[in-house]
Parts: C-alpha cells; sequence; structure tokens
C-alpha cells in the first residue's frame, strides 16, 4: 500500500537521518572549514565494528553502543591529530584529498576484514507500525526521533555550555579566538571528536535503516552532501531543514518518477548552488583580495 | 630551470624553446622511439596496462589545464570521459558511423557538457564547486544507466577501429594512443604559455585580483572547462574503442578520484608531472596485482577474493597520503631538484 500520505511520512522521517548525516560535516566546517569527506566511511566503519561487538563477541547492546561512541570519538580525535593537523595552512585541494583518502583506505580496509560482507543489525526491528492509519517502518521512525534528540543535543551544547560558547567564537574568527585565549586546536579537536560520536551514532541508524555494506560509507556521502549544501554549510538548523526538504521531495520522486529518486538529491543541490549558493540558511562570507 | 652546463639564451627564440638545445631534441625522439618499440617485447598484459596509462594519460592532461592551470577542481572528470565514450559508442555502434569520424565529435560531446555544469563556476568555487562536480559525476552515470538509448547497465558494444579492414591490434591501438598523446602534450604544454594560459594561471591564484585585472572570469572558467573536458571526451574515445564494450560502472567516482590523485603525484601544475604521475599509480596498480595474487597463493585461507579491492583501495590511498603530506610539490618538482644537483655534476657550484 504506496499512498502519497505514507511517501510523505516516511520521506519526512528520513530525512531526520540525512540531517544527522549532515550534522557531522557542519560540525567540522563550522570551526575549521574543512569539508571532512572521510565522515561517510567513519560511519561504514563503525556499522561494521558495532556489528562484530554484538554478533562476533556477543556483547549486549548497552554495553555494545557505548563502546561504538568511542572508537567514534577516538577515529575523530586520531584523523584531525594525524593526519589534518599537520596540513592545517596548506591548499583547499590538499587537505580535501586527504579526507578523501583517508576514507578510501578507511573503506579499504573494511573490505579487507569484513569482505564486502553484508549485514543487518540483530536489533532492527520488524514489522510495520500502523500510526493513524499511516504505515511506516519502525526503524525509520526510531532513526527520526533519535536525530531529534542529537540535534536537541546538540543545541544544548552550542547554546548553553562554556565549550560551545569557544566552539561559536572560532567558528566566527579563529585570529579572534585565539585572541580571546581559547585554544583553537584544542576547539578543532573538540569538533573532530564530536563529529566522530556523531558518526557513530549515524552508523547504528543507517544500518538499521539499511544493510551494512561497503556501500555504505558511499550512500551517507552521496545522501549527506547534498543536504549539508542545501541548509548552508555552517548552519545547524540549516541540516535540520535540508534533510526533512531532501528526504520529503526524494521520496515524491520515487512515487512519480521511479528511477530519478536516486539523483533528486543531487539535482537539488545543483538548483541551490545556482539560486542560492549559500545555502537556505547558511552565512554569505564576503571575499577580500 | 637551468640550462645545461655551458648553454646560453642569447635570442628570443631561444628563450622560448621547449626544447633548447640538440641533446634534447635528439632525446625527445628516442624517447618516441624507445615508447613506440617497447611494447613489441612486452607481454600481453603489460600492453594493456601501457595503453590504459596512455587513456590515463590524455584525459589528466584535460584535468590538469581545469585544475592544475586555472585551479577548478573537477571531481567528476570520469563522467566527462564517460560522455565522449558513450558519444563515440553510439554514433559508431548504434547509428553506424565511420568510427574514424566520431573523434572529434567525441571530444565535443564531452567539452559541451562540461562547459554546462561549470556554468555555476562563476559564483562559486573551492568547496561548492567540488560538489558541483561531484554531482556531474552521479548525475551523468546515473543517466547513462537510465536513458533507453544507452543500454542501461549493460551498456554499449562499440565497433573496433580499424585501417584498410584491418582491425587494429594491441600494438597497433598503442601506436594510434601514443600519436594522439604527443601532440595532446604538446598543445597542453604551450596552452600555459599563451594568454589564456596566463589568464588561467591567474584565475588560479586569485580569481578576485584577476577580475579587477580585466581578465574575463566566466569566459575564462568556461573556455577551461572547455578544454579540460574536451581531452577527457578524446580519452573516452579511445578508451571506448580499446575496451569494445563499456557500461556505466566502468567510469565510476573512483576513477575520478584517480585521475586527481595522479596531478597531485605528480606535481599540480606541471604538464611532465601528469605524465610521472599516472606511471606510478599504474605501476602501484599492477604492484597490488601480484602482491594480492602472492598473498592468496601463500595464505589462502587467509586472504580470500576480497584481498585485490582492499589492497587496490588500501595502496592507492596509502600512495596519495603520502604525496600530499610529504611531497607536496609532486614528483615534478623531485625529478627538477635533481636535475638541478647533476647538471654541474663533479662540482657543486
Amino acid at each position: 500500500m504506496t499512498d502519497l500520505a505514507d511517501i510523505l511520512i516516511q520521506g519526512f522521517l528520513v530525512g531526520g537521518l540525512y540531517a544527522l548525516l549532515a550534522l557531522g560535516f557542519v560540525m567540522v566546517v563550522k570551526s575549521s572549514q574543512i569539508l571532512n569527506l572521510a565522515y561517510g566511511y567513519q560511519i561504514l566503519i563503525t556499522a561494521y565494528i558495532l556489528f562484530w561487538l554484538l554478533d562476533g563477541l556477543g556483547l549486549p547492546l548497552g554495553v555494545a553502543v557505548p563502546v561504538i561512541f568511542l572508537v567514534g570519538a577516538f577515529m575523530g580525535f586520531t584523523i584531525e591529530r594525524l593526519a589534518i593537523r599537520p596540513l592545517l595552512g596548506q591548499p583547499f585541494l590538499a587537505i580535501l584529498m586527504t579526507t578523501l583518502m583517508l576514507g578510501t583506505l578507511i573503506k579499504g580496509i573494511a573490505v579487507m576484514i569484513w569482505a564486502g560482507a553484508s549485514y543487518s543489525f540483530p536489533f532492527t526491528p520488524g514489522g510495520m507500525l500502523n500510526i493513524g492509519g499511516i504505515q511506516i517502518l519502525p526503524s525509520v521512525l526510531y532513526a527520526f526521533v533519535t536525530a531529534l534528540v542529537i540535534f536537541g543535543l546538540m543545541y544544548v551544547l552550542f547554546q548553553k555550555t562554556k565549550v560551545g560558547l569557544a566552539m561559536r567564537v572560532v567558528a566566527a574568527d579563529n585570529t579572534v579566538a585565539q585572541s580571546l585565549g581559547i585554544t583553537v586546536k584544542k576547539i578543532f579537536s573538540v569538533s573532530w571528536v564530536v563529529s566522530g560520536v556523531i558518526a557513530s551514532v549515524c552508523a547504528m541508524l543507517a544500518g538499521m535503516v539499511q544493510m551494512v555494506t561497503p556501500e555504505l560509507g558511499d550512500i551517507a556521502l552521496m545522501k549527506g552532501l547534498p543536504v549539508l549544501l542545501l541548509g548552508g554549510m555552517t548552519s545547524l538548523p540549516g541540516a535540520l531543514v535540508g534533510g526533512l526538504i531532501i528526504g520529503v521531495v526524494e521520496g515524491l520522486g520515487g512515487y512519480w518518477g521511479g528511477e530519478i529518486r536516486e539523483v533528486i538529491p543531487w539535482m537539488i543541490m545543483l538548483l541551490i548552488l545556482i539560486v542560492r549558493p549559500w545555502g537556505l540558511l547558511g552565512e554569505r562570507r564576503i571575499e577580500r583580495i | 630551470m637551468g640550462l645545461p652546463c655551458g648553454t646560453f639564451n642569447t635570442r628570443p627564440e631561444e628563450d622560448m624553446a621547449i626544447f633548447r638545445t640538440r641533446a634534447q631534441w635528439i632525446m625527445l625522439f628516442l624517447g618516441i622511439a624507445f615508447a613506440a618499440v617497447i611494447v613489441l617485447a612486452m607481454p600481453m598484459d603489460w600492453v594493456v596496462w601501457t595503453i590504459l596509462l596512455g587513456i590515463y594519460v590524455i584525459a589528466v592532461l584535460g584535468l590538469h589545464i581545469l585544475t592544475g592551470l586555472c585551479g577548478q577542481f573537477s571531481m567528476g572528470h570520469a563522467a566527462f570521459m564517460a560522455v565522449g565514450a558513450y558519444a563515440a559508442a553510439y554514433l559508431g555502434g548504434v547509428l553506424g558511423w565511420p568510427a574514424w569520424g566520431t573523434f572529434l565529435i567525441a571530444g565535443l560531446a564531452a567539452a559541451a557538457v562540461g562547459m554546462i555544469f561549470g556554468l555555476p563556476a562563476l559564483r562559486i568555487k573551492g568547496f561548492y564547486l567540488v560538489m558541483t562536480t561531484i554531482a556531474a559525476q552521479f548525475v551523468i552515470i546515473w543517466y547513462f544507466r537510465e536513458a533507453g538509448w544507452s543500454g542501461g547497465v549493460y551498456g554499449l558494444s562499440v565497433p573496433s577501429l580499424a585501417i584498410g579492414g584491418q582491425a587494429l591490434s594491441y600494438i597497433q591501438f598503442w601506436w594510434l594512443t601514443l600519436a594522439i598523446i604527443v601532440p595532446m602534450l604538446y598543445l597542453a604544454k604551450n596552452i600555459q604559455r599563451t594568454s589564456w594560459g596566463r589568464k588561467f594561471v591567474a584565475v588560479r591564484d586569485n580569481d578576485l585580483a584577476a577580475e579587477v585585472m580585466g581578465i574575463n572570469l566566466f569566459r575564462t572558467k568556461i573556455v577551461a572547462f572547455f578544454i579540460g573536458c574536451f581531452f577527457a571526451g578524446i580519452g573516452g574515445w579511445l578508451w571506448a574503442h580499446f575496451m569494445g564494450h563499456i557500461t556505466p560502472l566502468q567510469f565510476d567516482f573512483h576513477l575520478s578520484l584517480v585521475f586527481l590523485s595522479i596531478i597531485i603525484v605528480g606535481g599540480v601544475g606541471s604538464t611532465a608531472g601528469v605524465v610521472l604521475g599516472a606511471v606510478v599509480l599504474r605501476l602501484v596498480e599492477k604492484l597490488v596485482d601480484n602482491v594480492s595474487s602472492a598473498l592468496q597463493g601463500a595464505f589462502p585461507d587467509v586472504f580470500g577474493v576480497q584481498v585485490f579491492p582492499a589492497l587496490s583501495l588500501i595502496f592507492f590511498a596509502a600512495v596519495v597520503l603520502f604525496f600530499i603530506r610529504w611531497e607536496p610539490r609532486g614528483l615534478y618538482h623531485k625529478l627538477q631538484r635533481f636535475k638541478t644537483y647533476y647538471r654541474l655534476h663533479p662540482f657543486s657550484y
């Protein structure tokens, strides 16, 4: 039963997951103006590690989830410290290619260890939920709720804590932040760690909505990047709005156009780049020579 | 760079020459002759390797003009190459045009599509342009996979190139590739020395300043996309005729990454670097081939079939990361350093 209302709600809920994918990019871009293309592959390998913890080691879910949060945080920290920090001040292409190549490396390692197998998590809920006559997949609903919770946490982090304040200052201007006594490098580290934790949340949810396959990393990039651009590179609410829009439009595209579904996020992104390159809620940067 | 010991430029023509001395000319002809003859002594898989190397070089020369000179990053170069390949396959295979006649059309088709995706480049750069070209990669390949005329995932078969009714052998195909590479290299090298080339470099270094100096930013960027994608289309034409059958899967995002990595490994902004980078990355692929089959032979129960795709990703990433981190100016710079050191060999100054 594919009713239009079903499609809309489903798209809206998946949009929450897309927003969460974009949030990981936003965290890093906001503080350090680096587009972390390894992010999708961080999601990939944490998803595999989570599966291994649950299935290979037989840990209960309550233990395995904190462990992969730690893994995600550690991975974010390591990438920033070992690969990105030595390149600060290098040309844009060098840093971008470094993140992309780290992603390729991580994907290679994942393929090497898990041999391209595809899994689905044992905790994936089955069946369909029927809420008020609308059929939805329970995993998508869980993903949406989790995404909202994470966005709420990020809001608290940015608006109510001292670290969040420092992160906002760094985002506004590195030099000013430095002269105010904020350790800019430490803030970079923190934002990468937070982004790594978000990656492991994404891994959990994406693995639930979809199978865990070696393509998961590419899929995460293919969905996350258009959302990032649509919402504006540095805006948290932008990521949420962009994610929901792309989720719904993609659902509609699948309903009417069938195969066009796959490229709809990119089409929307191209459109926004031509009309309004800084995104829906992003800020416009003015350049000087 | 320094001239050979005891050579001095006394006339403007000498200053302009790419190959300055007689020895350099002789080296050039010997080099081309060597490249043409060496394939006769190679086993078949190395001949194939060499031909693909040549095709990579042609496509990457376009990317070199686009990214290395004009500073417009393209992560969708494989897709532009696919446009050329599909143009050749459709016109030659489905409509039955003569295979040689589609050469320029393949290049121009890719150039036209590249220009369309280059249009947003007027307003955006950096991150945003990268995103546009990644979008180009996925949208173009998706189109070829879904469109009716292109045969979907099964792709199209391409008639082989023939001279006098006789299809080209691999060795003859390499000679054809070489005959295309040499003028292309000359063209790419010379573009840097024209007013367009200087405009490209000005735009790369600071596009705002370039515009203030009176360079038409939009036209310059579009021309860069046109030339860069034209080269990709020619590469695609060769690829299609060499493979004999093309599918959308051959032109994936990874190939675009390989192209961009060749530029980084070779050294951004140098023509010779393109060739060096392509050779190194193709050698790495060959190395992975041998290492993975050796590993599989030695420990068949540890390493399964996944070892080849996994190792090719890991080795490729490791090599590129090494170059970005420790040799950011690439192999060409290394070569120049070496030549400078040995220029006055027995004496240090």
